[in-house]
């Protein structure tokens, strides 16, 4: 469970992130869209205790990310666009290195499928650097599902993955909705929303602009029609302009 | 097409400026630019005004009229040119030896990117590269002269020194490139890469053998004598420079050289046509010998690049492709999560940071000073060795933190990652300490022992330095460096964590006065830290010393002291850490590169 009260975030008299509130229930998918400089990344950031928020509150499975950031940390697992990895740790290193920092006791027997899972059971000696960037993306994420978490934040998560591997990580994330996880997605590849997301959330300039459930938000800007696409809804909603 | 290339290397130079320029409107670049161009003036630029002793014999750069005659003093001139010539020819032989890849251009990634699919012909490609390499040889011209202005034998003024560096960096770089291409060439004829070494090696020793059988028996005797200008070390030096067969070889060289080393103005001159005509074959050369080189042009940029963000990511450099090993230690899922940093950033490091590869040096260390003490006539050697062993402690205490860099400085790009864990500040900043300060100690450890097992050797030392006192002074030191390399390490950390644009400004290659200056802030900045966390530590263990050592002995005043100054470290370093990890908390990196 995600709840966001007013979060706000200012890098000096610019403000980024405008008074945001959402809230996203166990098992919700909520897709963050919105044009280039809206503020995705910044909410994301912010919500996975990356970056302080300059006011609001933010509540991760039930722990206050601002009075108790060690046990809301606990719970969540961040995914940015770009997979940041160790240059001299092998595959399975990784896995061992999270596994300590989370205290993640039979992390052996959790490591193992989730490398089958992402096909990277058979690198598990290689070092990123002999890794493509699809597979530097798979370890990215089986390091942050090793120790179960319960919130989920992915920024672009399908950035460099092979059609296979698209396939492989929209059904992961479904998976992991349907165990009753918390998922907060920032894609541009609004078909990728339509098919894994149950709420949306449309941002512009830093401020919400809609939100709700797709067919709620598809419903507010349909102007009659009856069915309408994320697409026609995200640009009827931006109004076709950037930031 | 020429005017295409031109056009792309001046703009990208004159962007390069400006963007130099425009980042002094932030004080942090404003204040390292003044303190760089301070110390560029006070150490170099300053000395091309007149000293008052020279004043009346030199004068400032000037036209080349003006162009003085060699100063003090003159005999050491064909000595000097001697020994630049055969600086030169050992230069171009390892040209001819050294390389054992295909010849590549050092085109950058995007030059590669732009150029190489565009219409532009082989040879406009190398007339760019070389077009770059003199816009380099002139910066390096430039340099050079700020370094050599004060080699006042030499006679001559700056622009003549100038214009000298330029012909030999200009060769240098002609011979460097036309040599690989004709290597290239050699390689596709099937002349391998160890026989044409020895053909090249051979070739030169038999010349120079030749030469040497040519001189006299006076010539051939290099024993220093007692004379005050070295002329039984030179006179020989410039007899076989200017012998047959190898002046010869030396011939183009020495023409290389010849307005560097011109006395006069008339000289000058006069020496100027035969250099550009050196410069003018090897232009040709290059030209008329350019190999395909498109392929071992994009591996050595790709390399270039892997090297250089190896440097930036503070990792270190890999000469092979890269390869996991066995980890440091076996790291199981509980305990103290800041070990598992220590664990990463091992891995990170070379191979050789392992218990075993310590013991097995101090084992040596020991079993080298045994013998040197059972050598009376090694004795002096053995002191000196130890003394040396001191210093090195010393300096590894001081600048060892700049290279030991296996901390949060290598992780500052995972920072986002870092951020998520579940952990508190304090300890991700302690659990990043812990590799290099492992490694800072491995270090004055093995220092102090050598000192230690060596010092003691010296049998008219003090007699107030006991052996007992000796090794409890030793003991001490080595229970304290471990909290010193920690609180060594805090100051380059703290600068990271504080100033992380900084941080980023002086990891930039190629940078300006303000990129000198910011170094040398950061260089103060931690000395005068070390001043201040040392002192009360070291003021306390001096003055409990002092005084117990009446009371109690002076081994065990030395351990209390120990004690009391580890209590102060231990505090000043817990404070410094927990301070730390509330900054991280806070940081925003991408706040930070954005103002």
């Amino acid at each position: 469970m995600i709840e966001v009260h007013g979060l706000t975030k200012r890098y000096g008299d610019f403000t980024a992130v405008r008074d945001l509130s959402l809230r996203v229930g166990s098992g919700e998918v909520l897709g963050l869209v919105g044009p280039n400089g809206a503020g995705k990344t910044t909410t994301l950031r912010c919500l996975a205790g990356i970056i302080p928020a300059s006011a609001g509150t933010i509540h991760l499975a039930g722990h206050d990310l601002t009075a108790t950031p060690v046990a809301a940390k606990r719970a969540l697992a961040f995914f940015p666009d770009e997979p940041r990895l160790f240059e001299y740790l092998t595959v399975r290193q990784h896995l061992n290195f999270v596994a300590r920092i989370y205290g993640v006791r039979n992390h052996e027997t959790i490591a193992q499928p989730l490398l089958e899972e992402f096909e990277i059971a058979d690198k598990a000696d290689q070092l990123p650097g002999e890794l493509s960037r699809g597979m530097k993306q798979k370890l990215a994420i089986a390091c942050g599902l090793l120790h179960g978490p319960q919130v989920l934040f992915f920024d672009e998560p399908l950035t460099g993955l092979d059609p296979l591997g698209i396939r492989r990580m929209k059904n992961s994330i479904l998976q992991r909705a349907r165990a009753g996880a918390t998922i907060v997605l920032s894609s541009h590849l609004l078909h990728l929303l339509e098919e894994v997301c149950t709420h949306v959330l449309i941002l512009k300039k830093g401020e919400k602009i809609a939100d709700g459930t797709i067919p709620e938000v598809a419903a507010r800007f349909s102007q009659g029609e009856p069915t309408v696409n994320l697409e026609e809804v995200f640009l009827r909603a931006t109004g076709g302009t950037e930031g | 097409m020429l005017n295409a290339l031109l056009y792309l290397r001046l703009t990208s130079f004159r962007n390069w400026l400006l963007s130099r320029v425009r980042r002094l409107r932030q004080p942090k670049y404003l204040i390292g630019a003044i303190v760089g161009t301070a110390y560029l003036y006070f150490f170099f630029i300053r000395g091309f005004t007149p000293h008052p002793q020279q004043a009346a014999t030199t004068r400032p750069m000037a036209e080349l009229q003006d162009v003085l005659p060699a100063a003090v003093p003159a005999d050491w001139l064909p000595a000097v040119a001697a020994f630049g010539a055969i600086a030169l020819l050992i230069v171009a032989t390892l040209m001819w030896v050294v390389p054992f890849e295909r010849a590549a251009l050092g085109f950058t990634e995007a030059e590669i990117a732009f150029l190489f699919p565009a219409p532009v012909t082989r040879r406009s490609l190398v007339h760019f590269r070389l077009l770059s390499s003199q816009l380099r040889s002139l910066a390096g011209a430039g340099v050079m002269v700020l370094f050599s202005q004060r080699w006042t034998f030499l006679g001559g003024n700056a622009l003549t020194h100038a214009v000298g560096w330029w012909f030999v960096f200009s060769t240098l770089s002609l011979h460097f490139t036309g040599a690989n291409f004709t290597l290239t060439r050699l390689a596709d004829l099937g002349v391998g890469g160890w026989r044409r070494r020895g053909l090249v090696l051979g070739g030169v020793a038999a010349i120079v053998a030749a030469t040497w059988l040519r001189l006299s028996a006076a010539s051939r005797t290099l024993l220093p004598g007692n004379d005050a200008n070295f002329s039984t070390l030179t006179n020989p030096a410039i007899d076989l420079t200017t012998t047959a067969p190898l002046s010869w070889l030396l011939w183009p060289l020495r023409q290389v050289l010849g307005p560097f080393f011109a006395i006069d103005a008339r000289a000058f001159w006069l020496a100027l046509s035969p250099a550009l005509a050196v410069v003018t074959l090897h232009y040709l050369w290059v030209v008329r010998s350019a190999v395909a080189f498109e392929d071992s042009s994009v591996e050595a940029a790709q390399k270039r690049r892997d090297r250089l963000d190896a440097w930036h990511a503070g990792g270190r450099r890999r000469s092979g492709p890269a390869q996991g090993r066995a980890a440091p230690f076996a790291l199981g899922a509980g305990g103290r999560p800041e070990l598992a940093f220590l664990w990463k950033n091992l891995l990170s490091t070379w191979p050789y940071f392992t218990p075993r590869v310590w013991l097995g040096c101090a084992g040596g260390i020991i079993l080298g000073a045994v013998w040197l003490r059972t050598q009376p006539d090694l004795r002096a050697l053995a002191v000196g060795a130890g003394g040396i062993a001191l210093m090195f402690a010393g300096y590894t205490a001081v600048v060892g933190p700049q290279f030991a860099r296996q901390d949060i400085r290598s992780d500052l790009a995972n920072t986002d990652i870092l951020k998520t864990y579940p952990l508190a500040g304090w300890q991700i900043i302690l659990g990043e300490l812990l590799a290099p300060a492992a490694i800072l100690t491995g270090v004055l450890w093995l220092t102090l022992l050598a000192a230690a097992v060596l010092v003691g050797s010296d049998p008219v030392g003090p007699a107030w330095l006991t052996a007992p006192l000796r090794i409890a002074g030793a003991v001490g030191l080595a229970i304290l460096a471990p909290a010193l390399a920690l609180i060594q390490l805090i100051v380059p950390n703290a600068a990271a964590l504080l100033f992380p644009s900084w941080f980023q400004a002086t990891r930039t290659r190629g940078g300006g006065p303000e990129v000198i200056g910011q170094r040398m802030i950061f260089f103060f900045a931690q000395m005068l830290t070390m001043v201040l966390a040392l002192l009360p530590a070291a003021g306390l263990a001096a003055l409990l010393i002092f005084i117990l050592q009446w009371l109690i002995g002076p081994v065990t005043a030395v351990a209390v002291g120990t004690a009391a100054a580890l209590v102060i470290l231990v505090g000043e370093f817990t404070v410094a850490v927990w301070w730390l990890g509330g900054r991280f908390e806070k940081l925003d990196l991408t706040a930070e590169l954005r103002s």
